[in-house]
């Protein structure tokens, strides 16, 4: 597959504050690709550099040929931006909005009207035509600035953490839209601080954390090398720790203590199962390993501020 | 600078969401302007004789004009790009299509122009109905012009504020130390030739006292070798204010 983005020893600095620390990375045509991590971790520094709002320190990225920070306005010509923010223009009306954006496209009018009918009834706003944004959910107003991110026909589309704040309908609904487009052929960038979202929608991901790239891979291949198939979750005092550990270490590949519980990664879990019936521990809990297992291992199980 | 024709579609999207706001905005500009001229034109101005063969309100109309159009174009600057900035986030959203930093902040003080000549222009009128008009019809279009440039001065000077201000507060600073001493310092409401030698001085440092030199002139069709200096100051002061306050407010989009 064709390489559309790649991103050489890219670097941002606000001030003394160096916010992504010398990162290299490669997007491919038609997939997601996702950046993954937690508050201040970089990726939306990071996909602010790709469609040229944020310059770049040092470092180089190309997309689709074009270099960043110099062919600023061709490639914000083939890029739709969901923002973080909701930044739609208060004063408009739904329609309202969709028309005046399309201008800053230099979309005709006629192509204009039709794109924007056609995107309202593709994120399901067809009875909020009319209204004023203030007259909108936090719901709505998300669907309507992923429709607007697509007036300009994008090939690239870049959704900077699209579904914050949003209730499960409305989450499933900007999924099931946002693949719908991967499976036309957009290529879609995702920076993301939740798993399952990361899940759902990537094919590849990077995990960032204080400006650097961790881990890149596939979910499926990060889960694997880093956590195996399943955890096992104890719940106990951290004096159990040491005998706990003898027993189940030889049968896990990797553990872990963070607050009140004890995990225990592992390709299989059935042996340590076993083992915690003998041990007569009633509080515990036999999982798949997830995306999310995979971002607390490399990013650390304590807050980030 | 990056600039482009895509500032009119920025102001294109200012006047789509004027629509909502055009009855209140006439009013608003309309009602202050309108009491000086009611108080200090009518009201004082029958105390004052005759201002070099005109009447009192006849003087102060070229000013008040001038000024409303400072204040309109000033305001828009201050409260309304803040708001588009802080609030709205609506920058944001405009410099990630093709419209650049430098297209949304020279948008938003032609807009701001546009808002003073509408101002300016409602006074004119109101003016009008009281007796007191522009020499010639050339000279309203010229006026028009002017009005325009000052305008765009003072928005540009309202932009260079807005890039600084860390919240709405600061907008006092300007407000109160710079453009309400203006108005009281540039010869709006009488002639500068009274004063005392240092404030003849300092009144020659305030851009609207060359504004309202020249509106006053156009209105009289009375023109002197003294309006190129004017015209040169403003045209000046326009030239950087513009640069730096674009520059600057380049700055704070585009992080």
């Amino acid at each position: 597959m064709k390489t559309i983005i790649k991103a050489v020893d890219l670097v941002k600095n606000y001030g003394d504050f160096p916010a992504v620390k010398g990162i290299s990375f490669e997007i491919r045509e038609g997939e997601c690709f996702g950046f993954l991590g937690p508050n201040g971790a970089g990726k939306t520094t990071t996909v602010r550099m790709i469609h040229c709002v944020s310059p770049i320190t040092s470092g180089t990225i190309m997309v689709d040929g074009l270099a960043a920070n110099v062919d600023n306005r061709k490639i914000k010509a083939m890029t739709g931006v969901v923002p973080q923010e909701i930044t739609l223009d208060n004063d408009l009306t739904v329609f309202e909005n969709m028309m005046v954006f399309s201008k800053f496209f230099d979309i005709p009018r006629r192509e204009a009207r039709k794109r924007t009918d056609e995107l309202i009834a593709f994120v399901e706003l067809e009875a909020k035509r009319d209204n004023k944004i203030s007259e909108l959910s936090t719901g709505m107003k998300r669907r309507l600035l992923v429709a607007r991110a697509l007036l300009n026909k994008p090939s690239l589309i870049i959704a900077d953490e699209p579904t914050t704040g949003l209730d499960p309908q409305a989450r499933h609904l900007i999924w099931q839209r946002l693949r719908l487009l991967k499976n036309q052929g957009t290529t879609l960038i995702l920076t993301t601080q939740y798993m399952e979202e990361a899940q759902q929608l990537c094919d590849r991901l990077v995990v960032m954390y204080e400006g650097k790239i961790l881990k890149e891979g596939t979910p499926r291949q990060l889960i694997d090398d880093e956590i195996g198939r399943e955890v096992v979750e104890i719940r106990i005092e951290a004096e159990e720790d040491a005998r706990l550990i003898a027993e189940l270490a030889p049968l896990a590949c990797g553990h872990e203590r963070a607050g009140d519980t004890l995990y225990f990664y592992c390709r299989d879990g059935r042996a340590i199962q076993k083992k915690l019936v003998e041990l007569d521990l009633p509080n515990t809990v036999h999982r798949p390993a997830t995306m999310e297992d995979v971002f607390l291992k490399l990013t650390g199980r304590s807050l980030i501020e | 600078m990056n600039l482009s024709r895509r500032a009119f579609l920025v102001f294109y999207r200012n006047l789509v969401s004027y629509k909502r706001f055009v009855v209140s905005t006439f009013i608003a500009s309309l009602i202050q302007p309108l009491f000086y001229l009611i108080t200090f034109g009518i009201g004082m101005g029958a105390y004052m004789g005759a201002f070099g063969g005109k009447t009192y309100l006849a003087f102060l109309v070229p000013g008040v004009l001038i000024t409303s159009v400072m204040m309109s174009s000033t305001f828009e600057s201050l409260y309304g790009a803040f708001v588009k900035m802080i609030h709205e986030k609506l920058y944001d959203s405009l410099i990630a299509t093709p419209v650049s930093a430098e297209d949304a902040i020279t948008g938003d003080i032609l807009w701001g122009a546009f808002r003073g000549l509408i101002s300016g222009g409602l006074m004119m009128a109101v003016a009008f109905f009281m007796g007191v008009f522009p020499v010639s019809v050339p000279a309203g279009l010229l006026l028009c012009i002017l009005m325009i440039l000052i305008g765009i001065m003072f928005g540009s000077m309202g932009m260079i504020v807005t890039s600084y201000a860390p919240n709405f507060d600061f907008f006092n600073y300007y407000t109160e130390l710079v453009i309400t001493p203006m108005l009281f310092f540039s010869g709006v409401f009488f002639p500068l030739d009274n004063f005392p030698a240092w404030m003849k001085t300092l009144a020659q440092f305030l851009p609207l006292t060359h504004a309202v030199q020249v509106s006053r002139a156009v209105y009289s069709g009375v023109y002197t070798k003294t309006l190129l200096l004017n015209l040169a100051f403003i045209l000046a002061l326009t030239a950087v204010a513009f640069a730096f306050g674009v520059g600057r407010m380049k700055k704070r989009l585009i992080k």
